[in-house]
């Protein structure tokens, strides 16, 4: 394969609040290829939306990025050295923030929100959104972008856009909606599109019908994507390469099929469980145990031993980084598990200890009274 | 709308809902539903429904839980609400143990309402953030007058048990608590004054699939142990088909399907169920993906397509009986009139757009009429095209001149199974409006017919 559009080194973006440093993302690594559709999934608070935002350096006070590397296209997004006084500080090399907002947000990298209310600022027309955008970020001049603008919302499936064009946001379906939003992601032909969760507020037959548009699309533009998701049924449907994140951490990667038939984390396997099935019936079934714990006091070890059914004494003591499982020759299937024998950490000899997974339900609870 | 003169008095059936509906006025503030006339009066109003729910039957016997699923805006909660008359029904009734809830206010129903309670959603906003859990938990039994101080106490602990919370967060405030264990606590809520029926809109939908899990088995457990009866709202399809005994199947106001789990999942009788069922993603790579996607949008309830509602969207549309064209035929006319009403397309040249959709023009009179359509395209005039479409196609098929209504024999297990579609019509074995229809009531087939 030849060079990665966007790599992902050892990333760390931290919040800095009155309680305490909560550790958002912590360490993650990952690369997204042309023409790719690379997942990100996990729970809720698993750092999923921290880690894509801080591609784009949105990340803002009390959080920041603290270590790690964001290179795309051989421009470094995020960087570090070492300074005088041995603090670090950013990098020469690193984009302005105005190289950031005129270059690379919007036109080379595009970021399609969960809310597509949200998203549209009701008082203007979608039409009128559309075409300022393209407008701004591609120099043409308004004529030009109103045709350009009615031009993409055709591409993604909005019927009769000249007079859909003049209409507000409000008058569109949420379906609709999302569709404008990937029609403006679209519209500067970025080369990478990150989706934070875009199809989680719609019906199964929308999601059905935008992620069929999306694949199309990528197949015609040759885009690559981030697709955030909690939903391993999307992530089936439409990525070719997965990242499972748990805690801050990616615990497993590999690609589609394999995450699914060879999965070998303990957390992705218990989420796969998790799941009911849309084409058998199950009669019961097989929860993850207790609740995710709070980013700002991480177990210790393996940040899910505390919920895992394979625990034993070392995984509380031993923090994993994720290796190479794959055979030689295979494609990389990566995970941070101690299991493995690639660890060689001496699990096999290792006690097994008392968790979540058989302990009560009271052990999931938050202790911390000021949490929200 | 009347309600059947005889009802069953089956001490098994709970509820019994019997021609439902709810409007809404849309003719909301000061100038709603007023339009601009240049003629004397000037103003003309012109009040509009939504017709937010429409002739809905069903029963819910003891015990059973009953799926109740659809797609957003399609009136799920709507119902819900109705049934437990927490909005007004605009006509129809419902009855709960044998007594209509329609009919009653003030007093009665506020005791009726110890029997039957809801859960929402959202397990954030449906907890008072400045109160602490315990007096959560009792307040409905202080609102029914159920215990002295000291016995509330004890059971609001107990129930804290039962739905696997520590009664030792009988003092916490709910946002020490996860969504999963927020919706516990609402759980415990619902079952404090001792319910028969709980209405659960969404309860899982906000939560992490993990935690989901969590909760869809203590619900059931807490079925088991309490015998309750549930109506579970639900737009995800694994979630109904886990939980659910029966399911009903709702499109813009209307149910279209009613069958027991098994046979409306492996025998759906009704396009809009096969679509759904087909649209839900399965969580395997090797899978064929979703097929035979919907296409185009819900229709506004403010003014629903006549007859069959899904009539619209519908793949499997039933040719009207004066024209004998070949299914694939039909097919491409239904497909061409749509893009037509939807102005999918831009061209206005003949050849282009007859290539498009017409493999072969169809012979006969309906070769005629797509001729003349296509005449009124490349003149421009795509008005005349689509009421020309319309009026002689979509609106001519049965579809959209009468409303269905059918039982059909099960293929599995041995329930009832109501299907709102023309096509089972020669396989139905019985007919009429949903109200007269045994199998909204779900019975083994042959047991019940004391209907007249």
């Amino acid at each position: 394969m030849s060079e990665p559009l966007l790599s992902v080194e050892n990333l760390k973006t931290q919040f800095f609040t009155e309680d305490g440093t909560v550790r958002a993302v912590d360490g993650i690594s990952f690369d997204v290829y042309e023409g790719e559709i690379v997942g990100l999934v996990g729970e809720s608070g698993a750092g999923k939306s921290v880690a894509t935002s801080s591609l784009l350096r949105l990340v803002d006070s009390p959080g920041e990025i603290v270590g790690g590397e964001i290179t795309f296209k051989g421009e470094t997004i995020f960087g570090l050295e070492e300074g005088t006084g041995g603090e670090p500080q950013p990098r020469d090399d690193m984009l302005s923030e105005e190289e950031m907002r005129k270059q690379i947000r919007g036109r080379e990298i595009a970021i399609i929100f969960q809310d597509p209310m949200e998203s549209l600022n009701p008082v203007f027309t979608v039409g009128g959104q559309l075409r300022e955008f393209i407008e701004i970020n591609r120099d043409l001049s308004e004529e030009e972008a109103k045709e350009e603008a009615i031009d993409m919302l055709r591409e993604v499936g909005i019927p009769a856009p000249e007079s859909r064009y003049d209409e507000y946001p409000h008058q569109f379906s949420g379906g609709m909606r999302q569709r404008v939003l990937i029609a403006m992601a679209l519209a500067c032909q970025p080369d990478l599109i990150i989706a934070d969760e875009p199809t989680t507020a719609l019906d199964v037959t929308v999601e059905g019908q935008i992620l069929e548009m999306v694949r199309d699309l990528q197949e015609k533009y040759d885009t690559s994507f981030i697709w955030v998701t909690h939903d391993m049924s999307v992530v089936a449907e439409i990525c070719d390469r997965v990242n499972v994140m748990y805690l801050g951490e990616i615990i497993e990667h590999a690609e589609v099929d394999d995450l699914f038939y060879e999965t070998k984390h303990p957390y992705t396997q218990a989420l796969l469980d998790s799941m009911p099935r849309p084409d058998k019936t199950v009669h019961e079934l097989n929860p993850i145990k207790g609740v995710m714990p709070e980013a700002i006091d991480p177990p210790s070890g393996c940040r899910f031993h505390s919920r895992c059914p394979h625990a034993r004494e070392v995984c509380r003591e031993v923090h994993p980084e994720p290796r190479n499982l794959a055979d030689e020759g295979d494609e990389t299937h990566s995970a941070a598990c101690v299991m493995y024998d690639a660890f060689e950490v001496g699990y096999e000899e290792s006690r097994p200890i008392e968790t979540d997974a058989t302990g009560g339900f009271s052990a999931g609870l938050t202790e911390t009274e000021e949490s929200e | 709308m009347s309600a059947p003169n005889s009802r069953r008095d089956d001490d098994e059936t709970l509820l019994e809902v019997r021609d439902l509906c709810k409007y809404f006025d849309n003719d909301g503030g000061l100038f709603g539903g007023l339009t601009l006339d240049r003629e004397f009066p000037f103003v003309e109003r012109d009040p509009s429904n939504v017709r937010a729910v429409e002739s809905v039957s069903f029963d819910i016997k003891k015990g059973e839980t009953l799926g109740l699923v659809g797609e957003s805006g399609c009136g799920k909660s709507t119902l819900a609400r109705t049934v437990l008359r927490l909005l007004e029904p605009t006509s129809g009734s419902v009855y709960f143990k044998g007594e209509d809830l329609a009919t009653i206010s003030g007093e009665p129903l506020r005791q009726k309402r110890q029997d039957m309670q809801m859960i929402f959603q959202d397990p954030q906003s449906s907890l008072d953030p400045r109160m602490k859990v315990g007096p959560i938990v009792e307040e409905p039994m202080e609102a029914h007058g159920m215990l002295d101080e000291e016995g509330r106490e004890a059971r609001a602990k107990e129930l804290l048990e039962k739905v696997g919370l520590d009664p030792q967060h009988y003092n916490r405030y709910p946002h020490a608590f996860s969504g999963g264990q927020r919706q516990r606590v609402n759980l415990a809520r619902a079952l404090s004054v001792n319910p028969d029926f709980i209405v659960c809109d969404e309860p899982v939908s906000a939560l992490d699939v993990s935690i989901q899990a969590q909760v869809l088995n203590t619900m059931q457990e807490l079925q088991d142990e309490f015998d309750l009866t549930y109506l579970f709202i639900a737009h995800d399809l694994s979630v109904i088909r886990h939980i659910s005994d029966r399911v009903a199947v709702m499109y813009l106001g209307q149910m279209v399907e009613l069958a027991d789990k098994e046979e409306l999942f492996e025998n759906p009788q009704h396009p809009y169920t096969q679509a759904l069922l087909d649209a839900i993603p399965v969580p395997d790579p090797r899978s064929d993906g979703r097929a035979n996607l919907l296409t185009g949008d819900v229709p506004s309830p403010i003014d629903p397509p006549s007859g069959c509602r899904f009539k619209t969207r519908c793949p499997v549309l039933i040719q009207p009986d004066e024209f004998d064209m070949s299914d694939d035929e039909w097919s491409a006319v239904v497909e061409f009139q749509r893009a037509v009403k939807r102005r999918e397309f831009e061209t206005t040249d003949r050849r282009e757009v007859r290539q498009r959709y017409f493999d072969s023009v169809p012979g006969g009179d309906a070769g005629t009429l797509v001729e003349d359509a296509l005449s009124h395209i490349s003149e421009g005039e795509w008005n005349e095209a689509e009421t020309l479409l319309t009026t002689s196609f979509a609106d001519a098929s049965v579809c959209a001149t009468e409303e269905p209504a059918y039982e059909v024999a099960p293929e599995h297990g041995d329930g009832r199974h109501y299907a709102a579609c023309h096509r089972v019509r020669d396989a139905a074995v019985a007919s009429g409006t949903a109200a007269d229809l045994d199998a909204v009531g779900g019975g083994p087939v042959g047991e019940v017919g004391a209907n007249d």
